[in-house]
């Protein structure tokens, strides 16, 4: 009840000009970036990450919190105009978004969008305030033992959710796991992996790791693909938005039904809550759980209101949900919650179970905006500026991808005043490069990066309060219940699944 | 070619995780009197990322024949890229923001357009690197690299 009154009271910090100014800019920044195909939320946030250190905390965190909220909407105003989603997580918004556009019903596609996001993202908002704190107390009970299997649990997860993939992902997470180990160790004076250089003693910093990963790599993928634009640009140029348009009526809502709404904004929340999930699988799961469950099925795909609301409910909710891990437990679920963690890190303040009682002050902040974000700028933003938000796609991608790699560049000097990060952002940004280039998931490499040294930290002092006795690992109960719950993902993922496919498959062909 | 691109990366990585592991080995026994030792941990990443790209490369390997065709890129601008970011950082702090970002910008606007209408593209270079000067030092309050400090 504290924590409540606390993100309560924090309200009041989004009247100071300067906090809201960030927020607001955030949540547009956060917008365009979503809206452009190509371009995230997550490379808008990684190019203000070296900014944030002439912010307080609190303000970076909430300018964090409104761009992961805008990043989550702003892809649906392509995927409804013009059928290329600006971001993967609107992917099943322009299933129905788009051809509500092509029957001239583009406006109410975006309200309809703009309306299940809000929603989304104030329940998940609510639900990470309501359940936070509790995950934060249980998490407290989690010894070391069990820490270890905890953050194997995280990675092992990411891994195995990479279907069809799953040995990229492994070598992914191990070269991360490189990169973590590089410099002095936790535990005894010795230098690891340095080869002489200094530079390299305390190991590789995460701003280069992460302005490498999204900002230069996106940079490089985007200049060997060379996308051609000018059918986004052209499809841009004939979609006419009028703003009376955007209210979506009282009898199309009551069609959907407050079920669709909250049950979507449950299965995002969830799927959030999941290391590695992210937007895009929790709007497929609501879609997919939506036409289902509705009693005419065969409308979907054709310009149901219902498909809209599932995917963009679901696609906001995760925001909340995402944060869980992260802030209970230091497990970032994906690359936006990772950068979050960034922020929290650079600016000295240790994520994991003490944070949300250590730090309750810092964090509450940033769910204030999450929530603000969600219930206000979402459908402000589309009143003030939606018209004319489908032209940013017809922006000079030379002057784009220019800017880019200049907010990238000096922004790894930014940080430490350093020409050997900005060369360590170089080397990391041609290393994602590659591997995004041959089918690598980049997320595991982040995650195995960031979870590294917590994970070969609690597995040292977990043998050696055990006298290297590898069972301790069983026979301790909090670590028991992840091996097991390890175990159960294991099983849903790698092992039932494809043989479910393969089922399905032979069916179809016996068929 | 006897290496398509992808196995040549797949090679390069186990190259590297086998290094890598060389490298963990040579940081002492990974279990000492006092419980595991700083090498324990790498040794056992260095061995998974053996097995990882080992698995990859017999996959490879397996279905090389059937996606031979995907071997040329669609442009070599990367590379480009990669080489002015380079030069950029060497030339930053000898030369300062101002007239390394200045030509960087050009450059890249080069690289991802044509060799058309220099006079404007050389003005919005011009332009961005002011704005992000205004925005870095004016509003971030952070210190750029000129020549005369």
């Amino acid at each position: 009840m504290d924590f409540i009154i606390l993100v309560l009271n924090s309200f009041s910090l989004l009247l100071d000009p300067f906090n809201l100014t960030y927020v607001v800019l955030g949540f547009i920044i956060g917008t365009v970036f979503a809206a452009i195909p190509g371009l995230t939320a997550t490379l808008a946030m990684a190019l203000l990450l070296p900014l944030t250190y002439t912010l307080s905390v609190e303000t970076a965190l909430m300018a964090c919190a409104s761009i992961y909220m805008a990043g989550m909407c702003g892809g649906s105003i392509t995927a409804t105009t013009i059928n290329i989603p600006g971001a993967p997580s609107s992917m099943m918004t322009a299933l129905d978004g788009y051809p509500l556009q092509q029957q001239g019903k583009g406006a109410l596609a975006l309200g309809h969008a703009a309306l299940g996001s809000m929603f989304g993202g104030a329940v998940g908002a609510l639900l990470l305030i309501a359940v936070a704190p509790f995950v934060a107390e249980l998490s407290l009970l989690v010894k070391t033992t069990g820490k270890f299997s905890l953050l194997a649990f995280a990675l092992i997860v990411v891994v195995i959710a990479q279907r069809g993939r799953i040995p990229q992902a492994g070598l992914a997470a191990c070269i991360g796991l490189m990169l973590a180990t590089v410099g002095l160790d936790a535990m005894e004076p010795v230098t690891r992996f340095t080869f002489g250089n200094a530079n390299l003693t305390a190991g590789i910093a995460l701003m280069p790791v992460i302005i490498g990963t999204f900002a230069i790599a996106e940079v490089l993928t985007q200049a060997y693909s060379h996308t051609d634009i000018s059918a986004a640009t052209a499809a841009a140029d004939k979609v006419k938005i009028r703003r009376r348009d955007f209210l979506p009526p009282l009898s199309d809502i009551r069609r959907i039904g407050f079920a669709t709404y909250f049950k979507s904004c449950l299965i995002g929340y969830f799927v959030g809550t999941l290391p590695g999930a992210g937007g895009s699988m929790g709007s497929f799961l609501a879609y997919t759980e939506t036409v289902r469950t509705s009693k005419e099925p065969e409308t979907f795909g054709k310009g149901n209101p219902a498909g809209i609301v599932a995917s963009e409910s679901a696609n906001n909710a995760v925001c909340g949900g995402a944060m869980v891990p992260m802030l209970t437990f230091g497990i970032p679920g994906d690359p936006i919650t990772a950068i979050m963690l960034g922020v929290l890190v650079i600016n000295g303040i240790q994520p994991g179970p003490q944070l949300m009682s250590d730090q309750a002050g810092l964090i509450a902040p940033m769910l204030a905006a999450l929530l603000f974000s969600a219930v206000l700028l979402i459908p402000l933003t589309l009143w003030a500026i939606g018209p004319y938000f489908i032209k940013i796609v017809s922006i000079r991608r030379d002057v784009l991808y220019a800017v880019i790699a200049l907010l990238a560049v000096v922004g790894s000097f930014v940080a430490t005043y350093s020409t050997f990060q900005m060369f360590m952002a170089l080397a990391m940004g041609v290393l994602a490069f590659y591997l995004r280039r041959n089918g690598f998931p980049v997320i595991t490499m982040l995650l195995g990066y960031i979870l590294g040294p917590n994970l070969e930290e609690f597995l040292r002092r977990s043998l050696a309060l055990s006298n290297g006795d590898p069972t301790t690992f069983l026979t301790n109960p909090d670590s028991l219940f992840f091996v097991v719950l390890t175990l159960i993902f294991v099983y849903f993922l790698v092992i039932r699944k494809p043989a479910e496919l393969k089922t399905a498959t032979s069916d179809n062909q016996g068929g | 070619m006897l290496l398509n691109r992808q196995l040549l990366f797949l090679f390069a990585m186990l190259a590297v995780s086998v290094g890598y592991l060389v490298s963990a080995l040579s940081l002492g026994a990974p279990v000492g009197e006092s419980g595991l030792t700083p090498s324990f941990f790498p040794i056992m990443v260095g061995v998974a990322a053996i097995i990882f790209s080992s698995i990859l490369i017999l996959q490879k390997l397996r279905t090389k024949s059937d996606e031979d065709q995907d071997e040329t890129p669609s442009s070599y601008t990367h590379i480009g890229v990669v080489v002015a970011v380079f030069v950029y950082i060497l030339a930053f702090r000898p030369v300062g923001y101002f007239i390394s970002s200045t030509v960087f910008v050009f450059a890249l606007i080069l690289l991802f357009s044509s060799f058309e209408k220099l006079l404007q593209k050389a003005l919005i270079s011009v332009a961005i690197v002011v704005i992000g000067y205004v925005m870095f030092q004016q509003l971030f309050g952070v210190r750029l690299p000129t020549p005369w400090e």
